[in-house]
């Protein structure tokens, strides 16, 4: 029984990235992100919306090749998506959710070779590959996993294996003398383990943050100060800035370094109900898009006028995203027309500004990266998508190890699942053979023969 | 000296009970076999407790008894006490264990020893392996007999250059009163090249059940009813036999002071013995040394026979000195008058890597050598025995040129024993536990015959006449598998099985549902890269790209298999990614080369 793998299969940065998944699975891993009813036909292009969850990812162009008519001879699925690490990093998180492993490097032409589908000077070239790969992934894998995040996960796994132990040599107790653990105990040193679990898989979101960087949308009303803003956070004008209601049709995006974190500003055009303007039309479905892309919005709103309907209207989609959000009162140095007439609107951070004068704008730089900063006193995280994938995978068994528990199971079943998030810790740390837990067991109980 | 002139295919050495498993085996496919021991009264000899079975090793009986070995029909026939161990936990880690009379166990093998066509039994020493060209050519006996033979199997248990101590007290020997075997220990390490290591291991004293006051014990009755352990064994008729009881009691503080006061007196801790012991069977002393905040151990008492007052301690082994031991037994409520009939002791002993070996059980070193039981490093006689039966299958295979037979991991513990030894090797004696299987759920008590007896009518280990039986019932199995409530009926021709056998089976693959499939689909994948062979003239150290360590490992095992390459400590998994690109171009060049 192979495996399905899935990975990135062209070079990341460009406008249209290339995801492979191949193996007997590939069609019903597809089927989990495309309308059940929506056909592949061999080698054929298609063009379907990818979806995440409700929410469309991606329109992409997909391709489906049959086995043995594929680059590996098995059943293969390649997905054209726009080049963004956002779309490239979802979609492979949603194949892994759906059953598909992350391929290693130079599995896709490994499984070619083995299939028959590459030559023997071909496959030379593939050795290479692999080898460089085995040694880069073991630098990679001591440096990712160097110090403190090393340590926590040996933690982890520590405390897992007393409890397996526990519960083995239980299992392995020849004269049934020794006092059964309660339920209530074993349920509670899981919670344990599993809350040191979570606390690392949180990070994900956060580690990838600072990875990939963190995306703000910026909204607000037409002529609110939304391209203003921008500029006054990047230093130079970047975007059109008139007076002309809706000069920004485009979103427009930039890169820039604050307190040490990469942020993504994109500027959006104004939402404006009665656009009539294709164009303008078209740059507020970004605009909407870009909200859901986007890790952060700043709404932008003008203090020296009132709120429109239209702001009303906006206010709630933002809210609908349940993203974190900002305020920004922008045009400070104009008379203020009163506080803002928003729901709710108190209970975000408000910052007022003037990107005329640049005032407040340092509190709102400092309010971007905030929560980095946070993580970044610990210095624990996670940003590796396979590490993620493998610490989401122990925390699901040990879910399921607590469900078992509540149903009353015998001791064999729920170590099944424990066990099985050993494994995944296994995979993540090195080697944690059957003789740990022996020794476990050898050190600290008694056992007679 | 005298040349046998019959030439043999197989040979073992040593008639503890991996070679009598060896032996039978041998015989049984046809191998014209030859079993040398010293004494033919000691024959299968329980040297230790009087007692077949328990956790893990219990479902090693059953996997012999449907491999078609003798263990498991033996100890039925010889059972004094049965008792179905762990039944308050689910039925994967139930196991069987069953109190022997030692004397009638070791005759009954004897006796099916000398039954069995195509095998010698010759009372002698083997002190020199003769080797031509490298392999296994022929064994020199003590008495300067020469026999010719093809494979010879080596099951020296504690014999190999044994120390019996007592306190201080050291004489040589591999059990007590019987003479070790030093000369062949020489000619391994020295003349073939064997890798020898040295462990301990120790047994309890014995004692007269005359002056026992049983109001002091708690009574641990035979199970009734009782499940045989061997599936050839008629339940009804066995039901019939009278059985014996157990007892229970315990250590005090006043036992504990006493081997406080004696540490340095005591042959572990007095510093004679360096060797390794078996962490899980600790002496009494190391008990109080390693957990001093138990202050009561309990103690088994385990009847040795039906014909004898004798009594064996489970628990109590040590090698304290005599008056020690004396006064242990004194301070055990219940035990205050008992007399000691045999003292404990401990006993140190050679062992072979069993990285040196193939995992058909054959040496790397010398071909046609094949080891199994203690000298690899294990204890336990159902370990023993499980090897015995592989070793002895895969020497007559040998012989007759056939491919050898290996269980794998999810199969059978046998296999999970035997991949353990030579993909891991050992540091103190091996003993099997459920937690060192996998695929526990797959390894269970209630079907070892359906895992095990279709391999063994293949080999022709078991009788044909058994399969339309066996069929049968494997039949009724999967039906009711499907179906709990199917319409089935008994039928008399499933003897020994039966529908009631049929049904408990199913309804423990039912509680299973979903976690025997998880095993199963795990085990597959198992399969596949274990089918992998790593081909003749292939070596995975070469592969350039691997990492060092990797290749050092690789280097040492010399795996057979890619999937055993995978289970080497440290291998990682782009290492065998690595290792499947290579082999594959190897056999593409070979197949290139060849048609050239």
């Amino acid at each position: 029984m192979q495996s399905t793998i899935c990975a990135l299969a062209s070079g990341q940065g460009g406008a249209v990235a290339l995801v492979r998944l191949s193996g007997p699975d590939a069609l019903v891993i597809t089927h989990t992100l495309t309308a059940k009813t929506q056909l592949f036909e061999p080698r054929r292009q298609t063009f379907c919306p990818l979806y995440d969850g409700k929410n469309v990812l991606d329109k992409a162009l997909v391709t489906y090749f049959k086995a043995p008519h594929s680059f590996t001879g098995e059943d293969v699925v390649e997905f054209a998506v726009h080049g963004s690490p956002y779309i490239i990093g979802r979609l492979l998180e949603r194949l892994c959710q759906a059953g598909a492993v992350l391929a290693k490097r130079g599995e896709f032409s490994q499984r070619a070779f083995l299939n028959g589908k590459m030559d023997l000077v071909e496959a030379q070239g593939l050795c290479d590959v692999i080898a460089a790969g085995n040694k880069a992934a073991h630098r990679l894998a001591m440096s990712a996993l160097d110090g403190k995040l090393s340590a926590r996960l040996d933690e982890i796994k520590t405390k897992l294996t007393e409890l397996l132990a526990q519960i083995e040599v239980r299992l392995d107790d020849v004269d049934e003398e020794m006092t059964p653990l309660s339920t209530e105990f074993i349920t509670q040193e899981i919670s344990v383990v599993l809350a040191h679990i979570k606390s690392l898989t949180d990070t994900f979101s956060v580690g990838r943050l600072i990875k990939d960087g963190v995306k703000v949308a910026i909204v607000g009303a037409p002529n609110s100060g939304k391209s203003s803003l921008l500029n006054a956070l990047v230093g130079f004008d970047r975007a059109i800035v008139t007076d002309v209601c809706g000069t920004t049709r485009d979103t427009v995006e930039e890169t820039l370094e604050i307190n040490g974190q990469k942020i993504i500003l994109t500027d959006t055009a104004g939402i404006r109900s009665h656009a009539l303007d294709v164009a303008e039309q078209e740059g507020m479905r970004r605009s909407k898009r870009a909200m859901e892309e986007s890790d952060v919005i700043l709404f932008v709103l003008d203090l020296s006028r009132a709120v429109t309907p239209e702001e009303k209207q906006l206010w709630q989609d933002i809210q609908d995203t349940h993203k974190r959000t900002l305020i920004v009162l922008n045009k400070s140095d104009k008379p203020s027309a009163g506080t803002p007439n928003l729901a709710d609107l108190s209970s975000y951070t408000q910052f007022t500004v003037s990107c005329k004068k640049g005032d407040g704008l340092d509190a709102l730089k400092n309010a971007l990266t905030a929560p980095l900063n946070e993580v970044e006193k610990d210095g624990l995280m996670i940003s590796n998508l396979r590490h993620y994938e493998e610490l989401l995978r122990a925390q699901t068994e040990l879910e399921s190890a607590q469900l078992q528990l509540a149903k009353n199971v015998g001791g064999e079943i729920y170590a099944e699942h424990l066990r099985g998030a050993l494994t995944h810790l296994k995979d993540l740390l090195g080697e944690v053979t059957p003789d740990d837990i022996l020794g476990v067991i050898f050190s600290k109980f008694c056992m007679g023969k | 000296m005298f040349t046998c002139s019959k030439k043999y295919d197989v040979i073992v050495i040593g008639g503890g009970h991996a070679g009598c498993e060896a032996a039978l085996a041998a015989a049984k496919l046809g191998a014209q076999t030859l079993l040398l021991t010293q004494n033919l009264d000691t024959i299968a000899q329980m040297s230790c407790n009087p007692s077949i079975g328990g956790i893990a090793k219990g479902q090693i009986v059953r996997e012999i008894d449907a491999l078609g070995g003798a263990m498991g029909r033996v100890t039925d026939h010889a059972a004094l006490h049965y008792h179905m161990l762990n039944t308050g936990k689910g039925p994967a880690v139930h196991s069987p264990r069953v109190q022997c009379d030692k004397k009638v166990y070791q005759f009954t093998f004897k006796h099916f020893l000398e039954l069995q066509p195509n095998l010698d039994i010759m009372q002698d020493e083997a002190v020199k392996i003769t080797t031509s060209d490298g392999a296994v050519s022929g064994v020199l006996t003590l008495r300067n007999t020469l026999y010719h033979t093809k494979t010879v199997i080596l099951t020296t248990g504690t014999f190999l250059g044994g120390t019996i101590h007592i306190g201080t007290v050291m004489t040589p020997g591999g059990r007590y009163n019987d003479m070790p075997s030093n000369l062949l220990s020489k000619n391994l390490s020295e003349e073939l090249g064997l890798h020898l290591m040295r462990f301990k291991t120790g047994t309890p004293m014995r004692i007269n059940a005359r002056g026992l006051d049983y109001s002091k014990f708690r009574l641990q009755p035979s199970d009734n009813p009782l499940q045989p352990i061997s599936h050839f064994t008629d339940v009804h008729e066995q039901q019939k036999r009278k059985f014996l009881s157990c007892y229970i009691t315990h250590t005090t503080l006043a036992t504990d002071k006493i081997l406080r006061e004696n540490f340095q007196r005591s042959a572990m801790y007095g510093g004679n013995i360096h060797s390794q012991g078996p962490r899980y069977c600790p002496s009494v002393e190391d008990k109080i040394k390693k957990f001093p905040e138990v202050t009561s151990h309990p103690l088994f008492l385990e009847p040795e026979g039906a014909h004898t007052e004798e009594y064996y301690i489970q628990g109590f082994s040590t090698s304290m000195p005599e008056d020690v031991q004396r006064a242990l037994i004194a301070s055990v409520p219940g035990m205050e008058n008992a007399s000691i009939t045999r003292m404990g002791y401990a006993v140190e002993y050679d062992c072979s890597d069993p990285m040196d070996l193939l995992p058909q059980l054959e040496s790397k070193i010398v071909p046609g050598l094949f080891c199994a039981g203690q000298i690899n490093g294990t204890t336990g006689y159902e370990e023993a025995g499980g090897q015995g039966l592989v070793a002895g299958i895969n020497a007559a295979l040998k012989v007759q040129g056939k491919e050898p037979f290996v269980l794998r991991r999810d199969e059978a513990y046998i296999g999970v024993l035997i991949d353990d030894l030579v993909t891991k090797g050992v540091n103190e004696p091996y003993r099997m536990f459920t937690s060192r299987a996998e695929y526990r759920i797959l390894l269970r008590n209630d079907n070892a015959d359906l895992r095990l007896m279709p391999h063994a009518f293949r080999l022709g280990m078991l009788d044909i006449a058994y399969k339309p039986a066996f069929e049968k019932y494997r039949a009724l199995c999967d039906t009711l598998k499907a179906n709990l409530q199917a319409p089935v009926t008994d039928e008399p021709d499933l003897f020994p099985w039966s529908l009631e056998k049929a049904r408990a089976h199913a309804e423990i693959h039912h509680k299973y549902e979903g976690y025997y499939e998880r095993n199963k689909k795990d085990a597959e994948k198992l399969a596949e890269v274990d089918a992998i062979k790593i081909p003749a003239g292939f070596d995975p150290s070469s592969v350039r790209g691997l990492l060092f360590e990797s290749a050092q490992k690789l280097r040492e095992v010399k795996p057979q298999t890619l999937g055993q390459a995978s289970r080497i400590p440290g291998v990682t998994p782009s290492d065998i990614q690595l290792l499947a690109v290579h082999i594959e171009r190897f056999r593409r060049l070979k197949h290139v080369a060849n048609s050239k």
